[in-house]
């Protein structure tokens, strides 16, 4: 449940500053995606069922203010989880490297299917070459991993959790 | 991630009961919001003050606190004066269109930055409603697509989902204006033959229901007929700032229903 709860409170914490900053701050759209950082966390680190359901709840939160289709960030976090879940499992680490890279790909997917996603047919060309700028605004979200990451951590030393390693 | 996908594919209509946990975090995120939004405003009159204050203490380190208590209380008040001119000029606006609006303050924007959403600081408890159209001194700004009882959210004219019925107020040439991904705007479904020029401005035409007749929508930049196809490629440059909204208008009245007929 603390980590249920850990999460949720990190998730309400980066929409707020997702949602703020980049309206009043001039850093066009290099705002990490930091709900999708903590997503990759989870999914590398808890792999319980109901951490996939909060994963689900991570990016059900994203769609509410986000766009105007309700589950497509919902759709690819919890997709995003499975992944980092899969991958921690396989190659049998938690390792920060292995995080940076996979918010890299899962920020640069997800924007990619949020504009196809939204608009498919009008906007399959304009996505690609939107590419570039997706590409730029994962690199922030990975540069940015490293410190959620440790975030989360202190986070969960804080209330208690006990860090454990992955299960071979 | 078949519940998410279910999400998507149901399609939701306004209301559904799917949509009342997202319209609960909109109401629930609010206050923090509202705080950053203060913080922000504040925010940049600091980062003035902190040079200010450099050459101050180069001049004379004895008039620092003064200094600092005066540059604080003139940005304040510098800022008061904007946010009183802003809402007067809405208040003005809002006489002008002789209908029900109510004003809001924007306190957040899209939450991934690829869609164009913003988030207001007015929900239904002061009566607003899904499809209100929402507008600045600028020009048309957008319409609300969630409402909860404390906050909104509004679909910018500029996001690649939007479409708003509008002509060009010099040939009267009529089509849908949207969004495209790189902020702007375009005007489709105008036919090669209509006499539209860059400089011209777009209007709405109120055939939507969404938004009153005449409001100003933005400018032509660009008119180009490439390609075979039987419509004009039209680039419109919106009339609004959407990156320096601090309030808007939204208004509450829907608009009078029109004939299709936008000549005179």
């Amino acid at each position: 449940m603390r980590v249920v709860a850990l999460y949720a409170i990190a998730t309400l914490i980066a929409l707020a500053l997702e949602t703020t900053i980049p309206h009043w701050l001039p850093i066009g759209g290099l705002m990490p995606n930091l709900v999708l950082i903590l997503a990759v966390d989870l999914g590398m680190k808890h792999h319980g069922a109901i951490d996939a359901l909060l994963a689900f709840g991570m990016g059900y939160a994203i769609d509410s203010f986000s766009g105007t289709h309700l589950g497509l960030n919902a759709f690819m976090l919890t997709l995003t989880y499975a992944i980092a879940y899969g991958l921690s499992r396989y190659l049998i680490s938690t390792s920060t490297a292995i995080g940076v890279f996979l918010v890299f790909v899962a920020a640069t997917l997800t924007g990619f299917v949020n504009v196809l996603g939204t608009a498919p047919f009008e906007a399959s060309s304009g996505a690609l070459a939107m590419l570039p700028e997706l590409a730029l605004r994962a690199a922030v979200s990975a540069l940015f991993t490293p410190w959620v990451f440790a975030l989360m951590g202190l986070g969960k030393r804080a209330v208690g959790l006990r860090l454990r390693p992955v299960r071979e | 991630m078949l519940w998410a996908l279910h999400l998507l594919s149901a399609g939701l209509a306004p209301g559904a009961r799917a949509e009342k946990p997202s319209l609960g975090l909109l109401w629930m995120l609010k206050p923090v919001q509202t705080v950053e939004a203060n913080i922000a405003d504040d925010s940049t009159g600091f980062v003035h003050d902190y040079f200010d204050l450099v050459n101050v203490r180069q001049e004379n380190k004895q008039l620092t606190e003064e200094v600092t208590s005066l540059e604080s209380q003139r940005t304040r008040l510098a800022e008061l004066e904007v946010e009183n001119r802003h809402l007067s000029d809405l208040l003005e606006l809002r006489e002008v269109l002789s209908t029900e609006a109510v004003a809001a303050r924007v306190i957040g924007a899209d939450a991934t930055e690829v869609s164009s959403t913003l988030i207001l600081s007015e929900g239904s408890n002061d009566g607003l409603r899904r499809d209100m159209a929402v507008i600045s001194t600028e020009g048309v700004v957008g319409k609300l697509i969630a409402v909860a009882p404390n906050a909104s959210r509004v679909l910018l004219i500029n996001d690649h989902n939007a479409g708003l019925d509008a002509f060009d107020q010099r040939s009267r040439a009529r089509g849908i204006v949207g969004g495209v991904l790189d902020g702007n705007l375009t005007m489709k479904y105008v036919d090669r033959t209509e006499d539209v020029k860059p400089g011209d401005a777009v209007v709405t035409s109120g055939m939507d229901g969404i938004f009153p007749r005449g409001l100003l929508v933005g400018q032509i930049t660009q008119v180009s007929q490439e390609g075979p196809g039987l419509f004009l490629n039209i680039d419109i440059r919106p009339a609004a700032d959407f990156r320096k909204l601090e309030h808007v208008l939204i208004l509450t009245q829907k608009p009078p229903q029109l004939a299709p007929n936008v000549n005179g």
